[in-house]
């Protein structure tokens, strides 16, 4: 384990994780809920497991959960019933007095109970109501039928009777087969009327008409709206109808296809003022209904409401209970069952912080023994904690969706903070677009307070939690699009004027020979004469080529100094000596010699082929360099590179595993080994063996230091070259831009017409924000991301650590959402 | 401007940040230590892409060539 490093490097925040300790805290049994209740508050201790072995059932508080948990299933109901009616939960107000769990839990069973009785009552009150309004329609309808039949009948006796005297009402319509029969006739007519579906009508009266004979009479009526079927509840469209049939068995077949074709009946009178007393009757009874479910839906929707505003905080309190539960039943309980002891990670700055929570929760549980708050010395790598603001926390997260920090180890977020958007500006470079970029990220930073408790969609919210990082990189776009001189692709000449002139007054030469430097270099960024010529290219390409190798070389320098940061850190000198050492030198000799070439080749002006000159370094070091001579003694010094770079090797590869074997056999060795402190955790008795003695499997090593050789050595050339993609993205980047520039807005503008202008502003809009702002926003986004994870973090970064997850109440909401 | 006038303005604009943030968000020695990395790598930065554009045009090798149609 490392200890801090003295004197050369003071400590800087969130450069290493914050220490950690193994606490060990033996609560008694009285204040351990509400001790657990305080730490959750805090939120700086995770706790260790210390009942794994047991299932969730063998637990202590197993029937504490199981009580949350039908609290929670209650409040689930409760929302789901509230949603129905389309009430939302009111926000927590802090003003309601907070109940004990044992009353919360008798208080929900009760709204519970009365909640599921309002719904039975509603259904079978509105399932009453249902049937009453069918029934009605059987009446009108039925109603009209024999109204019908009567008044035919009547015109049929006036008929008969004009033409033959006096017989009774009802003889015309005996002798008459084809016409209605009357019911109240003694040929034992019986009859049944009520409502089929009307898809199913027509089946209907097939079957009936099949299972009968013939020997029914069936005439149907459709009502015109869909009506409520009170066994279903959905509105379903139906026909009244009026079956008539004569005998016991035909009686018998009939009801049973009305019960298998879900018609339902209702009892009908012939009578005619028995038929208008039953109307009246049911529409009576209906309106009483319809009253009674009113008011029964009111006082529903009075218990929800007065459920909704509490509803919040009973769901909070329900679920820190349960959180709480779950964390009681992790501590373990001691043999004399009076106090629980618990184990956990937790910050060294939070000690008093937790040993006051302790002591304020024994004085609140009126508790005679105070807990007890003890450190543990362990072997165990602690978990990694940084503390971060909104402002880092972002970068931290980039970071480590990587691989999280080992315990103490240096933490590339701490450069990540500015070299990746700096990154990203060089591939994005135009400060048009990066004032655009500004201002949208500008409207989230402003609107933060507001936004932050809303709930956004999945890619507004991974953009709102990256402002920060959208920020820093457009203001460095804006820097590198001023450096590029480009504002949507065009440039301008804003601090001085351009360095090239024509070579005589009449520009006869200008697009043979070209222009030629006359005045002092332009002195920030490149010169706006370049925009738009033959040679435009072959100059940004050699510029953007040697300034990615540049820039390159020196963030993989900066990740072999932070290893050795480390290395001076966790005292390693070994890492110094025969990792540090050789992996500069061997860097350094190759790359680090070809941007010194480059530079010196610019300020020289020199015609040298660096190209010829780092291949021909390997292929024949001893030959003449001739016309690609850059400075004197060029040859020896190549030579002497060379040689270091060869040496440089073996030097990373031998020694260190050789050294290791040594200094295990001088561990080993020793005859007695230190005692183990007597404050051990309860846990790491039982693999007390497996830490103590670590296997040492030479081979192991070696082929380790092989393979980390290996990759550095083939890595220094590979990860040199993905560096160029800076340069690719760049020149993509600038190529795109200035077609839309010119094929588009130009081309626009050149028309001379109004309304074409417009049509082209339009597109050159949409493709900008499409193309350039998104697209390319993303692109360059991840490739300064993959430039960070793998060739800067490579060299000094192992990432196997775990992250601090603490018991946390304000955590829990991230954890329910 | 020259080379060196020009690195000079950029060395004092970085101090000037690193006293700026020194002022007004001083929290403690180690946080201190941050803010003054985070802007010394910034400084760095920007004045080595500056750095690098400047000395390529300084001794230019080829030169602007005009199209045909300007």
């Amino acid at each position: 384990m490392g200890e801090r490093g003295r004197g050369c490097c003071p400590p800087m925040d969130l450069m290493r994780s914050e220490p950690m300790q193994l606490l060990q805290l033996i609560i008694p049994v009285e204040s351990a809920h509400l001790a657990v209740s305080y730490i959750g508050d805090l939120g700086l201790i995770q706790f260790k497991d210390l009942n794994a072995e047991k299932s969730p059932f063998q637990r202590t508080y197993a029937i504490q959960i199981k009580r949350c948990g039908e609290m929670a299933r209650k409040l689930r109901f409760f929302r789901d019933q509230m949603s129905k009616v389309g009430l939302t939960p009111t926000a927590r107000s802090a003003t309601q007095a907070i109940t004990s769990l044992d009353d919360l839990e008798v208080k929900l069973g009760d709204l519970e109970a009365e909640l599921v009785e309002i719904n039975a009552n509603g259904e079978k009150l509105q399932r009453s109501y249902n049937e009453l309004a069918e029934y009605k329609l059987v009446l009108q309808k039925a109603g009209e039928f024999f109204n019908s039949a009567l008044s035919s009948a009547e015109a049929h006796h006036r008929e008969y009777a004009s033409n033959q005297g006096g017989e009774s009402l009802e003889t015309p319509l005996l002798s008459e087969q084809e016409t209605f029969a009357d019911p109240s006739k003694q040929v034992k007519l019986g009859f049944i009327t009520g409502l089929v579906p009307r898809d199913k009508s027509m089946a209907f009266e097939r079957i009936l008409f099949r299972a009968t004979r013939g020997n029914v009479f069936l005439k149907q009526a459709t009502v015109d709206e869909p009506v409520i079927d009170p066994v279903s509840g959905e509105k379903v469209e139906k026909n009244v109808f009026v079956v008539f049939f004569s005998g016991e068995r035909a009686k018998n077949k009939i009801l049973k296809i009305c019960e298998a074709f879900g018609a339902n009946r209702y009892a009908f009178t012939e009578d005619l003022s028995k038929q208008s007393q039953m109307i009246t009757e049911v529409s009576g009874r209906l309106s009483e209904l319809q009253t009674t479910i009113d008011a029964g839906l009111v006082h529903r929707g009075n218990l929800l409401q007065a459920i909704g505003e509490q509803f919040e905080q009973w769901n909070l309190l329900v679920r820190k209970e349960k959180a709480i539960y779950h964390t009681l039943n992790m501590l373990s309980i001691d043999v004399t069952k009076k106090c629980l002891v618990a184990e956990g990670w937790s910050p060294v700055f939070a000690t008093k912080e937790i040993q006051d929570a302790l002591h304020r929760a024994t004085l609140d549980s009126n508790s005679q023994v105070d807990s007890i708050f003890q450190v543990l010395h362990t072997r165990e790598m602690p978990p990694t904690y940084f503390r971060t603001n909104k402002f880092t926390s972002a970068f931290q997260e980039i970071v480590d969706a990587y691989g999280v920090a080992k315990y103490q180890e240096a933490n590339p977020g701490v450069f990540t903070i500015v070299t990746f958007p700096f990154l990203f500006a060089v591939m994005f470079g135009d400060w048009g677009h990066g004032i655009c970029l500004l201002l949208a990220t500008l409207y989230f930073i402003i609107r933060e307070k507001k936004l932050s408790s809303q709930k956004l969609g999945d890619i507004m919210e991974m953009t709102f939690g990256g402002r920060y990082v959208i920020m820093l990189m457009a203001l460095f776009s804006i820097y590198t699009g001023l450096i590029y001189n480009e504002f949507f692709s065009v440039p301008f000449e804003l601090f001085a004027p351009s360095a090239y002139v024509c070579r005589d007054p009449a520009c006869r030469d200008a697009t043979t020979v070209g222009l030629i430097k006359a005045r002092d270099t332009y002195p920030f960024g490149v010169d706006p004469a370049w925009h738009g010529t033959r040679s435009e290219l072959p100059f940004l390409n050699s510029l953007k080529m040697k300034m990615s190798i540049l820039l390159g070389v020196a963030q993989m320098n900066l990740g072999i100094i932070l290893s050795y940061f480390n290395a001076q850190f966790f005292k390693n000198s070994l890492n110094t000596w025969f990792q540090f050492i050789p992996q500069m030198i061997f860097l350094n000799s190759l790359f680090g010699y070809l941007s010194v070439l480059i530079i010196i080749k610019w300020c020289t002006g020199s015609k040298a082929d660096l190209y010829h000159v780092m291949i021909y370094m390997f292929l024949s070091p001893t030959d003449e360099l001739g016309e690609n001579e850059l400075f004197p003694g060029q040859k020896t010094i190549q030579i002497v590179l060379l040689l270091l770079a060869l040496v440089s090797v073996p030097w990373m590869l031998l020694p260190k595993p050789f050294l290791l074997k040594m200094q295990h056999d001088r561990h080993h060795g020793e005859s007695y080994a230190p005692l183990p402190d007597a404050e051990e955790s309860l846990q790491s008795e039982a693999n007390h063996d497996s830490h103590g003695h670590e296997e040492f499997e030479f081979s192991e090593i070696f082929v380790h230091q092989l393979i980390h050789t290996i990759e550095f050595v083939l890595g220094a050339v590979s990860n040199t070259a993905s560096y160029l993609r800076l340069w690719a993205l760049s020149l993509a980047h600038s190529e795109l831009s200035s077609v839309f520039y010119e094929k588009v807005l130009l081309l626009a503008w050149g028309y001379n017409n109004i309304i074409i202008l417009i049509v082209g502003i339009i597109i050159f809009i949409c493709a900008t924000v499409g193309v350039l702002l998104v697209m390319e926003t993303l692109s360059a986004f991840l490739h300064a991301l993959r430039l960070h994870w793998v060739e800067f973090q490579n060299k000094f970064y192992e990432g196997d650590g775990y992250k601090f997850y603490p018991f946390s109440f304000a955590l829990l909401d991230y954890e329910e959402e | 401007m020259g080379f060196l006038v020009t690195t000079l303005i950029f060395l004092v604009v970085g101090i000037i940040a690193s006293l700026c943030t020194r002022i007004c968000c001083n929290r403690g020695p180690s946080a201190n230590l941050l803010h003054l990395t985070l802007i010394i790598t910034a400084t760095v930065c920007c004045w080595m892409m500056w750095a690098i554009v400047y000395l390529s045009q300084m001794k230019p090798l080829i030169v602007p060539i005009l199209n045909e149609s300007e």
